[in-house]
This record gives structure tokens, sequence and C-alpha cells, in this order.
């Protein structure tokens, strides 16, 4: 038994001394008693010398009394020095408990008959570690999955951390267990004894576990410097028999966006051979289904090829095991994967044009748009005639004022060019410079174009306008995004009826190019614009029209809202769950102006390679088990002697007023 | 003090007498006088017969005649049938003596709500009057440690007003010492009569010796025992002190309730002591509390025929 109450024993003996003579004092003292006038004092005396025949017994109830009084402030005074049964000779540590709540904790392997998933496995050793914790000893409980979140501040409460363990649920992200190793490391600094334990599958790719240093090493900052903390490794999960989608893609083809393909990726993660049952579905109808047999540890790509589009943009693939020898699987988490296809709208295109062959037929080779034309001078009597268009050609003419259709414009002057243009062209530019980044600029080639002279653009990023090809330091082509609205302008004109030599772009491929890529952008059609993703990591989604908002709300697939920031139209995307997600932006006044939904997927070759590993080494040092926990244990003593005092007083008050210790 | 406002309270409750004898009171009287004629026809007289033989007018008996005896009273018949000079005698009528002997010691100013003294005293005056009213002589006397005062022996109901008068006015206070008292009143009263003793009877040297006393000068000891309910059955619980408001005595107690009945057992032996001495000597013995009305009390004396005869 150790005293870890704040008193030195010094102080606490001449407070208990005292303590106990100011009791006996109390009682050796005379009493001051009420006096009562009584008419024949002789009967009380004959009574009493009756009583005083028990003299013995009466002192002797006078003695319990005090015995009473002295054995309730030993005992208050006992409570004082907080005396703690248990292991507690050892220094008192510092602990941080990472208990994994990664993906590949919901493997129901826990226990022998399955029935048991490994967080609750995991959560009853952190208990154990917990309630095993000696009286000095203060923990901190971290969860660890795509990210490293802490779940309490150091504490000696295991009551309370036991409850904060119990709250801890697996998320569908990977484990970053450096991240988490980090957060470890940053909040045991300068703390006495400092100690890591990792409960886990043990389940982390080869390249976190190297991410760590023993020894402090200036050289390599990017380490996580574990030198003087000591790391145990508690182990869980018991199979490594997982079939689980490791890819799951789909995209529409460019020439024709009815179609979609789909590419799914399949492995076998155990050292026995599988068997599965694949299922694409769109929406709720399955759109195919086919038989897999898996080798152990094989690969199995799957490509769906022209797919029809259907009603809902929705796709899922599930691997359902089949009823034979190989066809359990612990883990149900990558069985299914989830993607959206890019929506597909076919575009109203308005060329205001003197007829120019290059452009019309350019534009009338795209099918997936509807193209209508009018002259400069019928648009300039009629500008209403772009309402309800979603795009707006205008080849060497800039209107007066601009419609609130997407622009392409070729050659804009004036002040009224969406984007600014400096005064005087420029002759005979070159090319020297695209960014190819741009989704307009995606497989575009202009090093082979001429121009006889340009406009210059003055683009301004701060109104959302960017260059897309420079000539040297001068912007020649250049794109705005205002709000829903997008615009591309060249600074040249394109050939035309005694204009031929204005340009050969219309000769090269890159033009119809050029055109198509503008027209999907502006339709928010991007070939390269993902809308699946893995979980555990975090994105900057493009939200279409979101520029003037600066933050989003992210609806998970359980139906939990969350707030992202947006900045400059990127929306940030953490997902935490497999699924869909819908993100939407509003303005300020609270009216939608942007929404798009994401689909997420685990995706992880990683964690669904649940093989559980006994051991785990970190940068070439294996872990030990904590052993320790296992014997330590401790227990508070003081509240037992303060409900004992208190029984006690109760006592005392009871036997003092029922007139037996009187 | 606390105590001593307490005690000085209680003497001044006990002293403060008057309110005692108020116009209810008389007509209560009133009242037990008729109640008392009813119930005793036939036995209650104007006067009292003693067993003396004399000049009355009621045959006794006979006696033998004796040289000197006064002629007139030889009965002539007798001598002419059986030829023997024999002598009639009868009774001789004389006016009963009743002593009322009333305890006004510091012990009787205790009681609630009623001072014992106080329903001592209504007693004493009720039978005062019934005696007065009997036209026979009714003398009383108060006593403590000492007889401190007494009113003379009187006759008739007029002189009520008197004895309300003396009642109110009589010092109270002091110890009890019943053997002295009575042997001081046996001395100062020739008479022999009903000594009618109203009293706690808490007497440290006991009550005995004080009513031997009585017997022994041939006075008819009539004992009537005056207690407080709260004296029988106190409510202590605690530390005390308790202190004798005549000694001045004090004892330490821790009043328990094994305490309280013990005490309550040794009362009740007490007063049990003071029934089976006068029963042993055939004394007649009344006990009650205050809190039975002194009328009630009265009635049931009479009821027992010990009081008038």
């Amino acid at each position: 038994m150790k005293f870890l109450g704040p008193i030195g024993l010094g102080t606490w003996s001449y407070v208990a001394i005292g303590a106990a003579l100011l009791a006996v004092t109390a009682y050796i003292i005379k009493m001051r008693r009420r006096r009562f006038e009584v008419p024949f004092s002789q009967l009380w005396k004959r009574v009493l010398e009756q009583k005083d025949a028990n003299a013995l017994w009466k002192q002797l109830k006078r003695l319990i009394s005090l015995l009473f009084v002295l054995a309730i402030l030993g005992l208050v005074l006992f409570a004082a020095l907080d005396p703690t049964l248990g292991a507690v000779d050892r220094k008192a540590r510092s602990v941080v408990i990472l208990l994994d709540a990664s993906a590949s904790m919901k493997a129901m392997d826990g226990n022998d008959k399955g029935t048991q998933s490994r967080i609750d496995a995991a959560k009853a050793k952190a208990k154990r570690l917990v309630d095993g914790m000696g009286g000095g000893d203060l923990a901190m409980v971290m969860r660890v999955d795509g990210q490293a979140t802490p779940m309490s501040r150091f504490t000696s409460d295991a009551p309370m951390l036991d409850k904060i363990i119990d709250g801890i649920a697996a998320s569908d992200t990977p484990a970053d267990l450096p991240r988490a190793l980090g957060a470890a490391a940053d909040a045991l600094r300068d703390r006495p004894n400092p100690l890591v334990v990792i409960v886990s599958d043990g389940a982390f790719p080869q390249t976190q576990l190297g991410q760590v240093t023993w020894t402090p090493d200036p050289k390599n900052l990017a380490a996580i410097d574990l030198s003087g903390i000591d790391v145990r490794f508690v182990p869980v999960g018991k199979r490594s028999d997982n079939v689980g989608i490791i890819a799951f893609n789909v995209r529409r083809y460019i020439a024709n966006k009815a179609a979609y393909e789909v590419f799914i990726e399949i492995q076998n993660f155990g050292q026995e051979p599988a068997h599965r049952e694949l299922t694409l579905y769109n929406g709720q109808t399955a759109v195919d289904t086919r038989q897999l047999d898996l080798a152990p540890g094989q690969h199995i790509r799957q490509i769906y090829e022209k797919i029809p589009g259907g009603e809902d943009n929705r796709l899922r693939a599930a691997l359902r095991p089949l009823d034979v020898a190989g066809g359990s699987d612990p883990f149900a988490l990558d069985d299914t994967a989830y993607a959206l296809l890019p929506a597909r709208k076919k575009q109203k295109v308005l060329m205001v044009t003197q007829d120019n062959l290059f452009l019309e037929g350019a534009l009338l080779v795209y099918d997936n748009i509807e193209p209508f034309k009018v002259s400069p001078t019928e648009y300039a009597a009629k500008p209403s005639i772009s309402d309800g268009m979603d795009v707006v050609v205008f080849d060497d003419y800039t209107p007066d004022v601009l419609p609130s259709a997407s622009l392409i414009m070729f050659h804009p002057t004036g002040p009224t060019s969406p984007i600014a243009v400096r005064p005087g062209e420029m002759m005979d530019p070159a090319f020297t410079e695209v960014d190819a980044n741009h989704p307009v600029m995606r497989w575009v080639t202009l090093a082979d174009v001429h121009t006889d002279k340009t406009e210059v653009f003055l683009p301004d990023p701060k109104k959302g306008e960017t260059t897309l090809a420079y000539s040297v330091t001068d912007s020649i082509i250049a794109a705005k995004r205002d709000g829903k609205r997008k615009i591309v302008a060249f600074g040249f004109s394109l050939p035309a009826a005694g204009r031929d030599s204005a340009t050969d772009l219309p000769m090269k491929v890159a033009f119809p190019m050029l055109l198509v890529n503008a027209l999907d952008w502006f339709a928010g059609d991007q070939a390269d614009l993902l809308t699946t993703y893995e979980t555990g990591r975090r994105e900057r989604v493009p939200l279409d029209g979101a520029g003037a908002a600066n933050q989003a709300d992210l609806t998970a697939p359980d139906g939990a809202v969350t707030k992202t920031p947006v900045i400059d139209g990127l929306a940030t995307f953490y997902a935490s769950r497999v699924g869909y997600y819908d993100l939407a932006a509003k303005a300020p006044d609270g009216k939608p102006i942007a929404s798009m939904t994401l689909a997420a997927n685990l995706a992880s070759p990683t964690e669904s390679d649940i093989a559980p590993s006994a051991t785990l080494t970190l940068a070439g040092k294996k872990l030990e088990a904590p052993e320790a926990f296992a014997i330590t244990h401790s227990q508070k003593l003081w509240i037992y002697l303060v409900l004992l005092a208190l029984g006690l007083i109760v006592l005392e008050w009871v036997t003092y007023h029922r007139r037996i210790t009187v | 003090m606390v105590v001593a406002k307490q005690v000085t309270s209680k003497a001044n409750r006990a002293a403060d007498r008057s309110h005692l004898f108020d116009e209810r009171f008389l007509k209560t009287l009133e009242h037990l006088h008729m109640v008392s004629r009813k119930v005793f026809a036939g036995n209650l007289r104007a006067e009292r017969r003693t067993r003396k033989v004399g000049s009355g007018i009621e045959f006794a008996d006979h006696r033998t005649y004796a040289r000197g005896d006064d002629f007139r009273y030889i009965d002539w018949n007798l001598y002419g049938r059986l030829d023997k000079l024999l002598l009639r005698l009868f009774e001789e009528e004389e006016d009963l003596h009743i002593y009322i002997l009333i305890d006004v010691s510091d012990s009787m100013s205790i009681g609630q709500p009623l001072p014992k003294l106080h329903y001592a005293m209504q007693v004493g005056a009720a039978l005062t009057y019934v005696g007065l009213a009997n036209l026979d002589r009714v003398s009383i006397i108060p006593f403590g440690d000492r007889l401190t005062d007494r009113l003379p022996l009187s006759r008739g109901k007029n002189r009520i007003f008197r004895v309300f008068d003396f009642l109110q006015k009589c010092p109270i206070g002091g110890k009890t010492e019943l053997a002295e008292c009575m042997k001081d009143f046996v001395t100062q009263n020739k008479r022999r009569g009903l000594a009618v003793v109203i009293s706690d009877f808490y007497d440290p040297t006991g009550f005995e010796q004080g009513i031997n006393t009585l017997r022994y000068y041939k006075f008819e000891p009539f004992v009537l025992q005056v207690y407080d309910l709260r004296e029988a059955s106190p409510k202590l619980h605690g530390d005390l002190a308790l202190v004798d408001c005549e000694t001045g005595d004090t004892r330490e107690v821790t009043v328990s309730k094994s305490l309280l009945e013990a005490y309550e057992r040794e009362h009740e032996k007490y007063c049990k002591e003071l029934e089976a001495y006068c029963t042993k000597y055939a004394l007649p013995f009344f006990r009650t509390h205050t809190s039975i009305p002194f009328d009630e009390l009265v009635l049931r004396i009479f009821r027992s025929g010990g009081f008038l005869r």
C-alpha cells in the first residue's frame, strides 16, 4: 500500500495526534448539563443507586462512544493520506493508447466464433490496459484511422477512459499510423516514462512502418522521432481470408457520352482459393452478374465496355461469397464499391458568326450539342435570342452586353471584352506555353500554330481569370470563371472571308479538341473529373458555381451533415465512410448555388489485406507486448474509508439517540 | 440564570392564589354540598354522635346504679320488674372537629398546568365548606417544615370567605418535615377530631412517623396524596442535572428510556407504600393527580364514606 495524498506523513502525524487529544479531552472534561427541578430527588437517588450496579457497563458504554469518535477520526485522517492498494512501486507512466479504428478493424474475427469484430476485441484489450493502470499512471486514448483523434486528456480516471473506449467505432478509412505516432510523440513530449501502446491488427503498409526513427535524426525531418518512448503492441484479429474490390471506376466515352465503361479490380488476399459472385448495379438494377474464382493472392481486373447509360447515374459493384468452400468473408466493407457516372447533358450552342465554316464544321461533328446560328447583325438586333442557350460563341464580334450563358469568344475587343485586353494588337505571336492542367487545354498542342496578330489579355486572378496560352509572357488565350458562367477567349480571329491567313488553328487537330474541351468544361463534364474517391484521404473537389460560398454542407451516407470549407470554388472532401456523399453550397442568403454527388470507396489494398500481424516491427524494432500492465492493479481506498466513517457516524448517532451509548 | 428564572417563575405561579376561589368555585362548592346531602341523607346530620356516654337524648345502655349517681336517670320501670336499680345511659352529642392540614412546602409548588398546592387548597376549601355547612368545627393548618399559620376552629358556612382569605394569604414554601409538623399539631390541638392531611408526602425522612403521631394521639388521620402526572412520568431525555426543589440537592443523570421506566416504577412503589401503610391501619386514603377535577375527587371522597359518617 502506498500513500499518495498531498499531506506529508509528518504533518499528518501531528494532525492525527492533535485530533485524538481533542477528542479524548472532549470526553474527559465535565459535560455542562441542563438543570431540571424535581420535587423529590430521593426517588431519583433510589433509581440511580440501582443503576449504579451497572456502573462498569456504563463506563464501558462511554468508552465505546469515545472509541467510536476515535475510529471516525482515524478513518477520515487515514483517507486524507489517499492510501492506494496495488503495484505502484514503479514510477508513474504517461501512456498513450493508440486504438486502431481503421476499416480493417471491422473484420469479424475478434474471436474464434466470428461473432466479435476486431474493434470490439481491441476495445476490450484497451479497457483491460486502462483498468490495470497503476495509481500514478496517466493515460490518453487516441483513435487511429485516416486521422489521429485524441479522445481524452491524460487522466488516471479509469472509468472515464473505459467509457471513452466504449464509444469508439471503426471507420471506413485506412489507418495512418505515422500520423498517430507523431501525435502520440507530441503528446508525450516532456512527460515522465512515456509509453505508447498500439492496439491494432497490425495491418499497416511497410511504408508507414518505416516512417519512424528511434534515435533523433536532424537530417530526416519527415521521420517520426520516437526516441525515449517505449512503444508496445497488442495484436488483435485472427483471419486473413478476404476478397475485396480494390478499384472501381467508371467513365463515359468521349465520343459517345451515352455509353460508359466500368473498371473493377478484385483481389483475393487469402491463402486459399475463393469463390465470389460479382454483380454490377445501376441504381437498383443489376446490369451484370458473373462468378469469379480466385486463386490465392490473385488479382482480377474486370472491364465492362459500352454499357448503355441507364436512368440512374449511381453504380454499385457487390461481391457475394458463394455458399461453397472458400466462400466466407470476414470483412464485408470492401465487398461493395460505389461509383458515379458523370452527368450527361446536350448543350444548346448559339454561334454568332458570318458563316464561318471552320467553326460550324468543328461544332457540327460534336453530337453532344444542339447548334444554332445567327449573324452578328441579327444578334445585335435581338440579343434575347441567346436566352435559353447554354453556350454562345462569338466569332470576331463583341456585343455591347454579354449574355449570361457561357461564352467562347474569338478576338474580343473593346471595353465589353469579358477579359480586359491591352490596347494595341500583338503581331506574329508564338504559342510558347500552355496551361496543360486546365481542362480546356487537355490533350491540346499549339506549338505549331501560326497566328498573324492577336489581342493580348490582361487576366485578373481575383476575378477568376486565368491564362491558358502565352506568347512568352503575354496572354493570348484566357479563361474566366464567373459564378456558374465560364468563358474562354481567344485573342485572335478565325480565318474568314478576306482574312484567310488570320490563323491556321482550324487546320490543326487542336481546334476541335479545344472546342470540345471548352464545351465539356462548361458542362462540368470533365473527363478527368473524379467522382469516386478513396476514404481517409483529404481531397479538393471543384464545386461548380460555388465561387461565392466559403463553405458547403457535406451529407454522409449515414445522413450526418458536416460543414466543409470551400476555397476558390474547391471544396474540401474527406470521406470516413464508404457510400455516396452529397456536397451542397449555399449563397449567403441561403439559396442553393451548387451541388454535386460524390462516391467514396475503401479502395485500399492495404486495408483489404486484413491478415493480422502477431508482431509489429517499427523501423527495424520489434515491439513487445506491454506485459507490465497485465500484473498492475491499483485500488483507491479513500472513498471506502470515508463511507465507513459516515457509517460509523450514523451508527453513533443512532446509538446515542437510542440512549445505548450514553 | 435560566434555572433561577424557572424556579422563580414556579414559586410566583404557586404564590399567586388570587384566582383560586372565584365565583365558579363557589358554585361548585354549593353543588357539592347539595350532592353530599342527597348521597348521605339520614347519615348526615348537624351533629355527630360520639361514643361518649353523656347527656344526650338518645338511649345508649343501662348500667348498675352506684352511689352518687343522679336519681333522675334511674329506670324505675326496670326496678319494678326486676327489683334492681339500673341507670339509663344516653349518648352524648358533640361537635365534630375537622383539621385540614395542607402541605405548602416547595414540592407542592410544582405541577402543570395547576400547581399541586392550588389543587390541595381547592380540595381543602371544598372539604372545609362541607364541614362548615354541617355545623362541624373546621380548622385549616398549613404546614411545611413547621406549622406556619392556622385558621382557628370555625363553624357555619358563612365562615367560608374567611377560609378563602386565609388560604390565599397564608405563607408557603420550605421543606417537608411531616413528623415535626404533626408533633407540633397534636401538641397544639388537644381536642381530638378528623385530621385530613393533604400532601404529596415527599418527605425525605418518610411519612410514617408523621401519620403515626396523629394515630397515637387519637386523631383520625385522613390521608389525601396529591401528585402531578409529569412527576410520575417525566418527559425527560439527555444529560441533565436534577435539582431537588426543597433541599437543593443536585444529581447528574443521563436520562435514558430504561432510567425513566425505573423512575416511574419507583414512584409507583412509593405511592403504593403509602397506600399499604394506610390500609394496614385502616386509614382512609386517597391518591389523586392534579388532572382530576377537584370536585370529582371530593365526591369520590364522600362516596367512600370515609370523610363524614
